[in-house]
């Protein structure tokens, strides 16, 4: 009898610490699948409908905070990452991600050059929303909350989102990557109002 | 096989045991959602995404300029590159509800923010005594897309203000926010039976009691969206009933009707693609769940006959049930309506514009009274326009400038302003957008919230009916 206790034993026990562990360290294979690390392209110049349809792209993808990789099948392909975890491997850019690929920025902060990186190119770029509400990075500036412009941002010190178009009512439509119980997509949003947000433009646009 | 002739036998059950045990606490981690790759079609497919802010409520003499805005989301964009997008469109337009549609191509044009697709009505129609009504269809490729969602069935109506009562309230006074005549509800954040929750999350600003909405008898109505339930304070209760919601939260929006049923609004996509709408009876049990027609969806109200669900990009407000059971995409794209009904009858329609507000009541297809707000400080959004009776209307809209913003109070009646205060924005925490006010009789109420926890206060109107 001792040789099957010692193996139950041994058995619940690597399976209870196995169970947690895999738990605690949940990551899924999406970015290690399917995305890259290639080098950004140069482009000659940007437009707001350029802008525009890149982020219409991330619309109904996943959210990962810190991330800044996703595909564009209108799924959240990594859904349930645990928000405690930065590192979950998971689909979609966080908010200050998706600006700084929506805006096709440098990773030097001192470049204010426009660079093209793909939904499949894992980066987040160097801005926090808060950095992105001061202003920060050669490409930034603040702006009047009542001139906004189709792409320009609406920041607070712990989220941002991009200005799509106003509703009658006043309103706006925002995309950002809310969190990860909303992913990405566009909403209804009254940011504009609110103490909280402040006005951001990505400056050097073509039109 | 020399090694294992160093360990004893119980050494060797332990160690295959702990090798058995750890393959399958991971393997069942797996199994069991612990890493989930979810994987949808993988070929973007060519689709039109559109914006159009229609001028409902337009002026004598004003040159009307439908424009539009249209993208082409589903294609390839590997590298970041701008990628093409070939829109055409056209917009049919006659007066309202006389003759059929007449076909204007809608032409190119660049704005501020790039480029759109623009039409001018022709005077004709544009001048016609009971407004006039269009569509758009936008083509690119393979792909279309119809403005209203409803086409020629639920169009836009755009309603002619022949002589609105015009108020001009110059510029705001930040900082004199009136004081509320009473709290008729409150709860602390937190996790106990009287408490509310907040969303948890990275990158998350607070998110909280995201709705409210107050019954004919007084009670209160708190969506804790966060811990999947209603807080429920009747007339004279210090303490809220419980009523456990199967919401999934995300700033949902949230109506009761007179029979005590309650209507949720999800923000975030249901199967379909599209919110998610729940039907609930007065003790949370699911008596319907749909989706909206529409891709987004801003508010839900109980109208003359049923909820209502303000949507967008149709900005249009589609009923959401059919005799009493959740209506399909089709039959709210068909029904869809600029203005709101209201149970009093007639609908509301609300149209900001730069730092103006125009609000019309109408009925049976013609304008009943109408009202232009013009402010030196800018306006933000439009949280309510109620009809009150007796030819009086409230209306609550934000005023900011980039440091300050406080929510205006107006009475208006056919002579201009009845009444006017201001309150505090009270928006510590994050809830549905346009779910912060409602009127009941002659009672403003207000959804707020500070660090410790939310709060519903009543502002009673001096003239109210």
């Amino acid at each position: 009898m001792r040789l099957p206790c010692a193996f139950f034993a041994a058995f619940l026990t690597a399976f209870a610490l196995a169970a947690a562990g895999s738990a605690g360290a949940y990551h899924t294979r999406f970015v290690a699948e399917r995305c890259h690390f290639d080098a950004p392209t140069p482009l000659a110049s940007i437009t707001r409908d350029g802008s525009t349809t890149i982020a219409l792209r991330a619309r109904r993808e996943g959210y990962q905070w810190g991330g800044g990789c996703w595909n564009n099948n209108d799924v959240d392909d990594s859904p349930g990452d645990p928000t405690s975890d930065p590192a979950t491997g998971g689909e979609g850019p966080d908010c200050s991600g998706l600006t700084f690929k929506t805006w096709r920025e440098s990773l030097d902060t001192g470049n204010s050059g426009a660079y093209g990186w793909g939904r499949f190119r894992y980066v987040h770029g160097p801005y926090t929303a808060a950095a992105f509400k001061r202003g920060d990075g050669a490409p930034n500036k603040t702006v009047s909350k009542s001139a906004l412009v189709r792409m320009d941002a609406l920041a607070s010190d712990g989220h941002i989102g991009l200005f799509y178009a106003s509703n009658p009512d006043g309103s706006d439509q925002i995309v950002e990557a809310k969190g990860e119980a909303y992913g990405t997509n566009l909403w209804t949003r009254t940011y504009r109002g609110s103490t909280s947000y402040s006005g951001v433009r990505r400056a050097g646009w073509s039109s | 096989m020399n090694g294992f002739r160093l360990l004893s036998p119980a050494q060797i059950a332990l160690f295959l045991g702990s090798m058995a045990g750890l393959l399958a606490g991971a393997t069942t981690v797996a199994l069991a959602g612990g890493s989930v790759v979810r994987t949808g079609t993988s070929e973007p497919r060519m689709t039109i995404e559109a914006t159009h802010l229609p001028p409902l409520l337009t002026r004598a003499g004003e040159e009307v300029e439908l424009a539009y805005e249209a993208f082409c989301p589903g294609g390839d964009d590997e590298g970041g590159i701008e990628a093409p997008c070939e829109v055409t469109g056209t917009v049919f337009a006659r007066p309202t509800s006389k003759g059929s549609f007449a076909s204007i191509p809608l032409e190119t044009a660049t704005s501020a923010a790039g480029r759109e697709l623009v039409a001018t009505v022709p005077e004709e129609i544009a001048a016609a005594p009971g407004g006039f009504e269009y569509y758009a269809t936008l083509t690119a490729d393979s792909a279309s897309i119809t403005l209203p969602a409803g086409g020629a069935s639920a169009p836009h109506k755009s309603v002619r203000l022949e002589r609105p009562t015009v108020v001009d309230l110059g510029r705001h006074v930040f900082g004199e926010a009136h004081r509320p005549s009473a709290r008729v509800a409150e709860a602390s954040w937190g996790t106990g039976p009287s408490e509310v929750g907040l969303e948890t999350g990275r990158n998350l600003p607070p998110i909280g009691a995201s709705a409210f909405d107050v019954g004919r008898d007084g009670s209160v109505y708190l969506l804790d969206e966060a811990r999947h339930r209603v807080l429920r304070w009747d007339e004279g209760a210090r303490a809220p009933q419980q009523i456990p919601l199967s919401v999934s939260g995300s700033l949902a929006d949230m109506t009761v009707a007179p029979d005590g049923s309650i209507y949720v609004l999800e923000t975030v996509a249901g199967p379909g693609g599209s919110p998610v709408l729940l039907r609930f009876d007065r003790d949370g049990r699911e008596l319907g769940r749909g989706e909206t027609a529409d891709r987004t969806a801003s508010q839900i109200r109980m109208g003359a006959r049923g909820p209502v669900v303000l949507q967008q990009p149709s900005h249009e407000w589609m009923p959401v049930t059919v005799r009493g059971t959740m209506a399909d995409a089709e039959a709210q794209r068909r029904s869809g309506r600029v203005g709101r009904p209201v149970a009093a009858g007639g609908d509301v329609t609300v149209l900001r514009r730069g730092d103006e507000i125009r609000v019309a009541i109408t009925t049976g297809g013609g304008t009943r009274l109408s009202w232009r707000v013009v402010s030196d400080t800018p306006i933000g959004e439009v949280q309510l326009a109620e009809p009150l009776g007796g030819g009086r209307l409230a209306v609550v809209f934000r005023a900011f400038t980039d440091d300050e913003a406080e929510f205006i109070v107006l009475v208006l009646d056919s002579h201009g302003v009845r009444e006017r205060f201001s309150v505090s924005a009270a928006d510590w925490a994050e809830s549905a957008p346009l779910g912060r006010f409602t009127v009941v009789g002659s009672s403003l109420y207000r959804l707020g919230s500070s660090p410790q926890g939310a709060f519903v206060d009543r502002f009673d109107l001096e003239v109210g009916s």
